[in-house]
Formats: structure tokens, C-alpha cells, sequence
């Protein structure tokens, strides 16, 4: 460690400069931006911006479909890769190649991956074939009522695998005696996992859950590809909200749209931070 | 020897064959879409289209029939890419250009940042560290309209700037190096400061070569990201089509010359393919990094 190094500022120049210029300056400044209406004489107009934002019909769907979509797959993620570590590290050497597999798709471009997964989708595809195999009807996928599936489909297929490596590097240092002792006891592997895994990698289940919830608050892509500009309204996201405002160049609202989505995702963490603290407070 | 047969015989347990089983089974549907992808791209165009155009049948009594051989395999999804017509190739050097110049500029900012916000200490750096964890919790939705404004203000709208400046100080990278600087052992620079190496030999000489498995993490999950570059080319390209990247234009190029699709989704995946067999193994290292220490 250096202390009193002056050179410690011309090291982090750089770096400084331009989160300040591109992000933590303008986010100050963006403040009375949403304040102010955007015209020649720009004047302090108040809340109204928020007001008329929070009123906005597409604002509110775009954050209610965000803000679903990011509640239905980030538990989703979280319980199919902790599942899937704990049956990784059972077989532990043959584990590590497994894991690199699940990781594969997280570096898939989304764009590439979209026609296969519309022919899989489609109404006489893999998938439906797959329904009316196991006796369930045809589902039509690709239209308005259904579009979610594929969406969060494809969002957990791309990145499961993330959080697969977390929960089996955290699974990895808990001592095998534990389960030795619990095996000897009779305990079921339900029962171990619950029991044993669960609470022994909570840190990291804590983690793996608020990564997977803040990356689950970026879906877009997807939807974006499968139903442009303007999707149907299941899948309209806040992303697409912000896109139209911009390209309509109504800066104000696009920033304000911001700031009341930024204080909802820092209330969420708060929120989700405290629960921890009080649980397990010894972390 | 004895005490080694059985430990063996316990890894291999019978549910432990199950649980092989299972995730060789996982496995290989994970891996469908990709394997597809690639068996296709050696359709010929008419086989292509044909398959394709069998989409979006809602007849109750017809299913698609995935084809698993070509009838003659094919090479003219890539003879047409890369001969008779350039516009597919030209947004996929867009995107190499993107990607290079945003690895580039990382490669220059990050690990300075880091290394100054781990192995340093002064007054403000535990907050510099805040607002950094801040910024990277915050969704892309959030921190992109004050960019905007910032590059308005910049004249760099509708420009490549705008893409790549406001990526090369990505906080996720700066969060992932100084976790890793962090723990390196204070013996390692100790034993150089004795010798009279200042910080900046010390950065070059100690720090660097023993960042490189953390550095190969950032680089190629930064490339997975920039390979993959979709809301920021949309907002800040939107007059520009002709400078977007392939992540945003393969899209339209797979919906107007569909018979194509195939070989480009292969040629656009395989770069990512290369990057991930090269760093696989860092790739994991540096996930695991994000675990707050």
C-alpha cells in the first residue's frame, strides 16, 4: 500500500475524468434537467415532469413490464443454477467441464441466436412438437399472450451459466463432512441442500440473486428483436419507452424517466440490503 | 492402494452416473441452438429458404420438419456473405472496429483506475469506490440519459465516439481488476520498494504480469459485451445506420436475405467461440471475482 504518493492522481486522471464526465457529472446535472421544461428559456418548471411521466400510460407499462419480467427470471435463475451447482458439485472432477458448457451461451451474441430460437418457437416447431408429445396442446409462442416464455427462455438460456459458476465456487469450499454426516443420518438430497448448502452459501446466494436481478432489469434485447420499436404490450419494456422518447426527442422525459427508475432500483436495494443485515447479521 | 479404490468407487457413485446423465442431457439442449445454427449454415440458399418459409404455419396438423443433413451440402450461404454481397461484412467490421477500440481504451483506462483505487490510499477513495459500486448496480435505462446529454453537449451524437467513449470507463471492469489487485500480498510490491521501484515500475513490472489471469477475465467478458452492443448503437446511431454494428443490423440483414441467416449467425458466434476456448478458465476466475471481498 502507498500512502502520500501525489502520483496516485495522475494515475487515476484518466480513469476519473471520464466517469465524471460521462457518468457521474451528468447524472448530478441531469437532475435539473428533469426539473426544468426544455424549452428556449428553460424554466423551472418543478415536479411536473415527474408528474406527467408517472402518468404516462407507456411510462408505467414499460416499468411494470420491466419490473415483472425482472421478478419472474431472476428467481428463476437463482433456484435452476443453485440447483444445478449442487448436482454439479456431487460429481465434483467431472464438474468443471459441465460448468464451462452452461457458461457457453453467455457470450452468444442475442442477435445471432434469434432465428433458431424462432424456428424452436415456432407453432409447428421443436417445442410445440415436444407439448403435443407429453399430450399437452400447441401453443402459439411468437404471438401476444405467449410472448413472455420465449423471451425469459432465451434471457435464462444466456445466463444461467454465470450464475452456475458463483453458487459451485461457493459450493466447492463447503467441508464434505458436513454431508458425510448428514448421508450417515439419513437425510435426503432435498433435505442436504436445503438444510446444509443453503445456509452454509448464504453470501453468495444473497449475491448470486441481486446480480441476477439487477442484469434481469436489462432485458431488452430480446424483445427488441422480436418485436422492434414497438412490441406488443407484454413485452414492451422501459428500455422501449426511453428508445421512443429519444428518438421523438424528448430529452426531459427520457432523463426523468431515469431518475424515477434509478430511485426505484436504489429503494429495491436498500430495501433488499437492510433484510439482509437483519437476518444475518454476522455477515 | 486399497484406500484409493474405494475412493474412486465412492466418486462414481450410482447417483452420481445419474447426475452425469442428467447434465450431459442439459447439456446437450443448451447446446442445441448453437449446434443448429452451424449444421445449417451449410444448407444451400434454396434448402434455406424453403425451411424457412414453412414458419408461421398455424395448421393444426403440420409440424416443421427440422432437416438434420443437407440434400447436397452447401457452401453458398458463405460464398454469398463473402463474395456477391458486402453489406453483411461490412457491419461485422463495424463490430470488430467497436469491439477493438473499446478493448483498446479499457485496456489504457481500467487497470490504471484500479490499480490506483486498490494499492493506494488518500482521502476520497473509499467513495471514488462507492460511486463506482453505484454506477454498476444502476441499469443501463438509468445511467444512459445523462450520457446522452453529455454527448449531445459533445457534438459526439451519430458519431463512433459516442458508442465507444462512454464504455471504455465501464465501472463493472474497474469493480472486477481492483478486486483482484486487492488481494494481491503487500510482500510482492514490499520486495520491489525495497529495490527502489517506485509506483509506476511497481504497476509494469509487479502488478501487471500478476493481473494477467484477471485481465484475460475482463477482456473477454468486455468482448462478449461489445460483440453484443444493442441499446447504445439504437440511441446514440440513430441517424447513422451505416456506422451501426452487426449486433443491431444482423437483424434486418436475417430478415431481407433470410437464405443467408444461418452462415452469418456462424461466422458472427464464432468469434466469441474463439475468445471463450481461449479464456475459458479466466472467464470463471473472473466471475467468481464478484463476490464483494
Amino acid at each position: 500500500m502507498f500512502r502520500k504518493k501525489k502520483i496516485v492522481y495522475l494515475l487515476l486522471l484518466p480513469g476519473l475524468t471520464g466517469l465524471a464526465l460521462f457518468y457521474i457529472g451528468p447524472f448530478i446535472g441531469g437532475i435539473w434537467v428533469s426539473l426544468t421544461d426544455g424549452t428556449l428559456q428553460n424554466g423551472f418548471v418543478g415536479f411536473d415532469n415527474y408528474k406527467r411521466v408517472l402518468s404516462n400510460e407507456m411510462f408505467r407499462l414499460g416499468l411494470k413490464n420491466t419490473l415483472e419480467l425482472s421478478v419472474i427470471c431472476a428467481p428463476l435463475i437463482w433456484l435452476t443454477s443453485f440447483l444445478i451447482a449442487s448436482m454439479l458439485s456431487s460429481i465434483q472432477k467431472y464438474a468443471a467441464g459441465f460448468r464451462n458448457i452452461l457458461l457457453v451461451p453467455y457470450l452468444m451474441p442475442t442477435s445471432a441466436m434469434l432465428i433458431i430460437w424462432t424456428l424452436l418457437f415456432d407453432y409447428g416447431g421443436c417445442i410445440n412438437r415436444a407439448l403435443v408429445f407429453f399430450g399437452f396442446d400447441r401453443v402459439l409462442w411468437l404471438s401476444e399472450s405467449a410472448l413472455r416464455v420465449p423471451i425469459v427462455v432465451m434471457y435464462i438460456w444466456k445466463n444461467m451459466g454465470f450464475s452456475v459458476v458463483l453458487f459451485l465456487s461457493a459450493l466447492s469450499q463447503i467441508h464434505p463432512s458436513l454431508y458425510e454426516y448428514a448421508s450417515i443420518e439419513g437425510a435426503s438430497w432435498w433435505e442436504q441442500a436445503f438444510k446444509i448448502t443453503m445456509p452454509q452459501i448464504l453470501p453468495t446466494a444473497f449475491l448470486v440473486f441481486v446480480l441476477a436481478w439487477v442484469n434481469a432489469f436489462k432485458i431488452f434485447k430480446e424483445a427488441y428483436f422480436i418485436g422492434g420499436d414497438y412490441p406488443s404490450p407484454e413485452i414492451y419494456t422501459l428500455q422501449h419507452y426511453m428508445n421512443n422518447k429519444f428518438s421523438s426527442l424528448e430529452y426531459q422525459d427520457v432523463t426523468t424517466a431515469a431518475y424515477l427508475f434509478a430511485v426505484i432500483v436504489l429503494v429495491l436495494f436498500a430495501l433488499m440490503y437492510l433484510s439482509k443485515s437483519v437476518r444475518a447479521p454476522e455477515e | 492402494m486399497k484406500k484409493h479404490f474405494k475412493r474412486k468407487l465412492k466418486s462414481l457413485s450410482p447417483g452420481g452416473w445419474v447426475m452425469i446423465c442428467v447434465m450431459s442431457l442439459l447439456c446437450a439442449l443448451i447446446l442445441i441452438p448453437m449446434a443448429l445454427t452451424f449444421l445449417y449454415s451449410f444448407f444451400s440458399r434454396g434448402e434455406i429458404s424453403a425451411f424457412l418459409s414453412e414458419r408461421g404455419n398455424y395448421d393444426e396438423s403440420v409440424f416443421l420438419t427440422f432437416p438434420l443433413s443437407p440434400a447436397p451440402a452447401s457452401i453458398g450461404q458463405y460464398y454469398e456473405i463473402f463474395i456477391e454481397d458486402s453489406s453483411y461484412l461490412k457491419f461485422f467490421l463495424n463490430s470488430v472496429f467497436y469491439t477493438g477500440m473499446i478493448l483498446l481504451g479499457q485496456a489504457l483506462i481500467v487497470p490504471l483506475t484500479a490499480y490506483a483505487l486498490s494499492r493506494f490510499s488518500f482521502r476520497g477513495r473509499d467513495l471514488i469506490f462507492f460511486i463506482i459500486l453505484i454506477l454498476m448496480i444502476l441499469p443501463f435505462q438509468v445511467t444512459m440519459a445523462p450520457s446522452v446529454m453529455m454527448l449531445r453537449k459533445m457534438n459526439l451524437m451519430d458519431t463512433v465516439w459516442a458508442v465507444i467513449l462512454p464504455m471504455c470507463f465501464s465501472p463493472l471492469y474497474i469493480f472486477l481488476i481492483r478486486q483482484f489487485m486487492v488481494g494481491i500480498p503487500n510482500e510482492l510490491l514490499e520486495a520491489g520498494m525495497v529495490d527502489g521501484v517506485g509506483p509506476v515500475r511497481g504497476f509494469i513490472h509487479v502488478i501487471l504480469p500478476v493481473c494477467k489471469p484477471v485481465i484475460g477475465a475482463a477482456c473477454a467478458l468486455s468482448f462478449a459485451d461489445s460483440w453484443n452492443l444493442v441499446e447504445q448503437p439504437l440511441l446514440y446511431l440513430a441517424n447513422r445506420e451505416d456506422l451501426r454494428p452487426l449486433s443491431v443490423m444482423f437483424n434486418r440483414i436475417s430478415t431481407d436475405g433470410a437464405d443467408i441467416a444461418f452462415a452469418g449467425a456462424t461466422l458472427y458466434i464464432l468469434p466469441t467461440l474463439f475468445v471463450y476456448l481461449f479464456f475459458q478458465e479466466n472467464i470463471v476466475s473472473g466471475i467468481q471475482l464478484t463476490e464483494l471481498k
